[in-house]
């Protein structure tokens, strides 16, 4: 085993290369200008037992499945809001619910057909839910391709360790996408490469056989989505999975300056003409604030007792929570409910006197802007450092000590599919909690074993 | 009740011309509790492709494309209408109608609004004391025929008539309701936007109504508050409850949820827009509409 493990971490530099010759990039806007940048990948991969993974598996499906729920009772019913689970303030002022989407149901009644749901493990070995992410989730090529290049390169690790093949994340993709269509094309809309996932769109085409297309080649007519090729043949369209977002899609129904949306599309979605993956409107499901009732969701809608557990989570709009926030300011991660990408997280104990009582202050005034969280004590995971010298001269790979996420895919066809895989992200620099891909951290492939 | 005859036209005029033009329209009435479309002639120019859909406002729309290059584009709608036959509607629970409470970018208060909105002070305790007393007493209201969330928001609209002055063109589509409450002057759309900011700062649903009013002008927009499980509809600009004399055509959150007419095109254009609206009584008695016009 340590054989081949060395194997697979001596190909390291190769994967490396070949993923940016592939063009694994991340791109990022940094003050106003953007920059692409390689998304690090790192040979040594998280494992997960089979037993463990099955279990987060049964975690992962019935919280979809509960947020599902939750999005089509807010856009039609609102029972959840009737019976005081939610309060209705948390609804109305996220800009992720959506007013259009009032009484609009997307075919077979699916919302969040592709979900990313970020976790963290504890040292106490404990899974904890992070983040749920239910708008236009990338993150699932990174690891498909790094897996199949590590075969390539070190095809006796792969012989000798029995794990879940994730290369069929494309197959439940397309499962997923046909399960929906509504008869015609199905394709992949994205705002073109200066999108930070352009990569990852391009692949997931490839892979599913699907048609990458950019607003400028679909068009609504007699109330249908077409596809014109390069000749102007027009192909009616039946399930788009776009990469743009929600304000993004339709200039008539949402932003009126967006010109990568497809005017009128959302009037043919309405009318049940069209498929989009993610349904519009997810992102009042998403909010960090209403995160903290996605476990009353699972008791309200499903009857069951959640399986995984939310990191515990205060509203400072409580007024108990907003005690118990100012009393254990020091212990708690403060995160503003509308970023995202690891932007407006704070740490109380990182913040001098001047900056924690200016935070103190927005907070009181804002109180529904902020989300505290306590800082989980994450269970480390090994990255390779920069090799070093031996005593003998040879270079000997350096393991350290790092903070990881994991990014679990969940695709909602005609019953919810956990990808035997995921996306574990980690923070390169040793004193950072902060993962995301756009502050710079690498990516490592997921194991899930298979006995 | 009255019969009305109404005319709605807007004309757009491109120059030089345009292209790919694809556009929603927002300006048909649709039959309800208190009005009744009896009769109704739409004609959009020129389209190649028109449909019809509901927003999720329940706003009646019509939208379409045309391809060609084209230097005009209108849409003219005729109809007749028997107005006044009920005096509020009916409305969905109150838990549904939540969305209505919260401000949005064009209502949100500011200093202006804010101590506007506190020489209502006495009225506003007046009313959540007489609001808390309804609800504790369920469904019985203590006090046969007052509604106290009408009383509290009639007298703010009282308030505002006196306090605002109606101007033309010292405000625009854009203008949010504490940029008109920093002037004092506006129109329809500015009494309209205030009136919402202020009831949205006490909690009470409420929203924009784009329509038409008997005479000759501009479309109007006017101001829907709920209450115990109805929509009562206020004219702040003429500070009376409607009654009979107001087609609805649409209603929303705010003026962005009504927009009658919107598009988007291909073309580097200077566009005018022209809206004109004639509303006038029949007589009821004899209801069908002149079939012959003497030519004098």
């Amino acid at each position: 085993m340590q054989g081949t493990d060395m194997d697979l971490y001596r190909h390291t530099d190769t994967v490396n290369e070949l993923l940016a010759r592939y063009g694994v990039k991340f791109g990022i806007y940094k003050n106003n200008e953007f920059k692409e940048q390689l998304f690090p990948f790192d040979a040594i991969p998280r494992v997960i037992e089979k037993d463990e993974f099955a279990y987060l598996e049964k975690g992962l499906k019935q919280r979809v499945m509960a947020l599902n729920l939750f999005i089509r009772d807010i856009y039609s019913e609102k029972k959840i809001i009737r019976d005081k689970i939610v309060p209705e303030e948390f609804i109305y002022a996220s800009s992720g619910y959506l007013a259009q989407c009032e009484g609009v149901t997307p075919p077979k009644g699916v919302y969040a057909h592709i979900a990313g749901i970020d976790l963290v493990q504890g040292r106490d070995r404990e899974w904890y839910i992070l983040e749920d992410n239910l708008r236009v989730p990338s993150g699932a090529s990174y690891p498909m391709i790094a897996r199949e290049l590590c075969r390539r390169s070190s095809p006796l690790a792969f012989r000798q360790t029995h794990i879940e093949d994730n290369r069929n994340y494309a197959d439940l993709l397309r499962k997923t996408m046909d399960y929906v269509n509504t008869g015609g094309l199905t394709v992949i809309l994205t705002p073109g490469r200066y999108n930070s996932a352009c990569f990852e769109h391009s692949y997931l085409a490839e892979k599913t056989g699907a048609h990458l297309v950019t607003g400028s080649e679909l068009l609504v007519e007699d109330d249908h989505l077409y596809f014109i090729d390069y000749s102007g043949r027009k192909e009616p369209v039946g399930a788009v999975y776009r990469r743009i977002s929600d304000e993004y899609l339709d200039p008539m129904n949402f932003y009126e300056g967006s010109l990568i949306g497809i005017p009128h599309l959302y009037d043919i979605f309405r009318k049940g003409n069209v498929a989009l993956l993610n349904a519009p409107g997810n992102g009042v499901a998403d909010d960090k604030g209403i995160y903290y009732f996605v476990p009353k969701m699972i008791t309200y809608y499903l009857g069951e007792e959640p399986i995984l557990h939310n990191a515990p989570t205060y509203l400072p709009l409580y007024k108990e929570d907003m005690d118990y926030v100012l009393e254990h300011f020091d212990d708690l991660v403060l995160k503003d409910v509308a970023e995202a990408g690891g932007y407006g997280v704070v740490f109380g104990n990182k913040m001098t006197r001047q900056q924690k009582e200016a935070f103190i202050a927005l907070l009181k005034k804002e109180p529904r802007r902020f989300i505290a969280q306590e800082v989980i004590d994450f269970l480390d995971i090994d990255i390779m450092d920069r090799p070093q010298s031996g005593e003998d001269g040879t270079q000997v790979s350096n393991r350290v000590p790092r903070k990881a996420d994991l990014r679990a895919f969940v695709l909602m066809g005609e019953e919810p599919m956990v990808w035997k895989s995921g996306l574990t992200r980690f923070s390169r620099n040793p004193d950072s909690f902060i993962v995301n891909s756009s502050q710079g951290g690498g990516f490592k492939d997921t194991w899930v074993l298979s006995q | 009740m009255k019969e009305l005859l109404f005319e709605y036209d807007m004309n757009l005029v491109f120059s030089p011309p345009v292209e790919e033009h694809r556009f929603t329209l927002k300006c048909i009435p649709r039959t309800d509790e208190r009005q009744f479309i009896k009769q109704l002639d739409v004609e959009v120019y020129p389209k190649e492709f028109l449909s019809t859909d509901e927003d999720s406002f329940g706003n009646y729309s019509i939208y379409g494309y045309t391809k060609g290059k084209h230097d005009r584009f209108f849409a003219r709608v005729r109809g007749q209408a028997r107005t006044g036959l009920a005096p509020c509607l009916t409305a969905r629970a109150e838990h549904q109608v939540g969305l209505f409470r919260y401000q949005t970018d064009c209502t949100r208060p500011g200093p202006n609004i804010l101590s506007f909105a506190d020489t209502f002070a006495d009225a506003a305790t007046e009313y959540h004391d007489l609001s808390a007393a309804v609800i504790h007493s369920a469904d019985t209201n203590p006090i046969p025929g007052y509604d106290p969330t009408l009383s509290f928001v009639l007298t703010m609209m009282r308030g505002l008539y006196r306090e605002f002055s109606y101007v033309q063109g010292v405000t625009n589509v854009q203008t949010t309701a504490e940029e008109a409450m920093a002037l004092g002057r506006g129109v329809c759309q500015d009494y309209s936007h205030i009136l919402l900011s202020l009831c949205r700062l006490h909690k009470i649903p409420c929203r924009y109504v784009v329509g038409m009013l008997i005479g000759e002008g501009l479309s109007h927009a006017w101001v829907e508050i709920y209450s115990r499980g109805h929509w009562y509809a206020l004219d702040p600009t003429n500070n009376l409850i409607v009654d009979d004399a107001h087609i609805k055509i649409s209603s929303g959150r705010d003026y962005h949820d009504c927009i009658v007419s919107q598009g988007v095109f291909v073309g580097c254009t200077t566009q005018t827009q022209t809206v004109a609206v004639r509303v006038r009584e029949i007589d009821i008695c004899c209801p069908a509409a002149p079939k012959h016009v003497s030519h004098v």
